[in-house]
């Protein structure tokens, strides 16, 4: 889980009002978040306004938010209760959105795309293929960042160098599985 | 740029100072690239959160039924129950299983099922909480713990399991908590013929019972057990 000690400063940022903080929480967890959502209702159209209400439920609770649990295990649980209402009250997706759709909502909206398909489709095993043929260090800088969540300290001191170079043999790796998505048009460039 | 892209990258990861955040979040409000760049990044690591073939809470799941609970794994039904709070948190995806065909075809079907669905729906926050507990600790149940005033009269432990005790017909299997989570009723759930029943103790304590032992049997237990001091 990419859930470091960094959420922290990043919540931090969003109490204080900063929008472009909560815009890029949303942007971190929208995927997962609306991942669980689809598994959960089995309804894309539905996950998506879900995903919208709870960012921003999020937006409008992060002052409660008190980090006794990591920030997406309080967003997903946001998320699921909205859920559980919506079946509750047999929402429908037809049901009435507001007039005029404030700023939070666009800035929601805007990041839910159908690239999230991308993640159930045979397109992935091409990305895990050309993953497996990374160079060493980037491949396990970047995957005990991504499977293992280590943070950044703790894969300097697996790999033995220094915290900087596992900054940038993560983002390294990660450039060169966006270009290799690009080239293959997985992602349209 | 590949300096902005960088620090991108470590601000999805949370690793950024709070000096660098500052810079960060700036440039991500002035360059809809950067955006992007994260939105892929957020794409890319959903992707290897499903897709990983590494251990997960579910496969830890099933390494660990079949020590305590074999009934749960011969039936699933049950696991499904407790599967269904966790497949929200982890996407659900057959291939991580190990598990053989059929007996994956069966757990997606009792997870896709209307009746597992509305036990989820039913699920209070405190009880998926005590369900994933449960599913992620990987150490045996300490069976010391289980008083047998607890155990319904007819049952005797299973020589193979110190937390199992059957009737000949019946398995039940004991948990015990040392907190209530916020249980502070008697809850239980069906799956099939399986049954989950969560108890709240009287010295602050949960216990958890499960096995394919019905109501009209467990309430004895239950009631006996409510009225011990």
């Amino acid at each position: 889980m990419n859930e470091g000690n960094g959420d922290k400063m990043l919540v931090s940022e969003i109490k204080s009002g900063n929008p472009i903080a909560f815009e890029t929480m949303v942007i971190k967890y929208q995927p997962k978040l609306l991942s669980s959502l689809i598994a959960y209702t089995k309804s894309r159209d539905q996950a998506e306004e879900l995903c919208q209400k709870t960012f921003i439920r999020v937006w409008e609770k992060i002052d409660s938010f008190r980090g006794d649990s990591a920030l997406f295990t309080w967003i997903y649980r946001i998320g699921i209760n909205l859920a559980k209402n919506d079946f509750a009250s047999s929402y429908s997706k037809s049901a009435k959105k507001t007039d005029s759709l404030d700023q939070t909502e666009h800035d929601v909206a805007q990041f839910i795309s159908p690239e999230i398909e991308l993640i159930a489709s045979e397109s992935s095993d091409q990305i895990f293929r050309y993953i497996e043929t990374l160079e060493v260090d980037l491949r396990t800088a970047f995957t005990l960042r991504e499977i293992d969540g280590r943070s950044y300290e703790d894969i300097a001191i697996i790999m033995t160098c220094p915290v900087g170079t596992v900054r940038s043999r993560i983002f390294r790796a990660r450039q060169l599985i966006i270009e290799f998505m690009n080239q293959e048009n997985i992602l349209n460039g | 740029m590949d300096k902005k892209l960088e620090q991108i990258s470590a601000l999805f990861d949370g690793e950024l100072d709070q000096h660098e955040l500052e810079k960060s979040l700036a440039n991500l409000h002035t360059d809809p690239l950067l955006k992007d760049t994260m939105h892929k990044y957020a794409l890319i690591s959903e992707l290897m959160q499903r897709k990983t073939q590494q251990p997960s809470k579910v496969t830890q799941l099933f390494s660990y039924l079949p020590k305590l609970n074999p009934i749960l794994l011969n039936s699933l039904t049950a696991a499904a129950t407790v599967l269904v709070t966790l497949m929200a948190i982890y996407q659900f995806d057959a291939g991580r299983f190990n598990a053989d065909p059929q007996s994956t075809m069966q757990l997606s079907s009792a997870i896709s099922s209307d009746e597992a669905k509305g036990l989820l729906l039913n699920a209070d926050q405190n009880i998926m909480d005590h369900m994933l507990h449960i599913m992620q600790s990987n150490q045996p149940h300490d069976s010391q713990a289980v008083s047998r005033d607890w155990v319904p009269v007819g049952f005797t432990p299973s020589p193979a399991n110190p937390n199992q005790f059957t009737n000949g017909s019946n398995n039940l299997y004991f948990h015990i908590e040392n907190q209530q989570l916020g249980i502070k009723k008697v809850k239980y759930y069906k799956a099939n013929k399986n049954w989950i029943y969560l108890i709240p103790l009287r010295d602050g304590r949960l216990l958890t019972v499960y096995g394919d032992v019905p109501p009209g049997i467990a309430n004895k237990m239950i009631q006996s057990i409510n009225n011990r001091k």
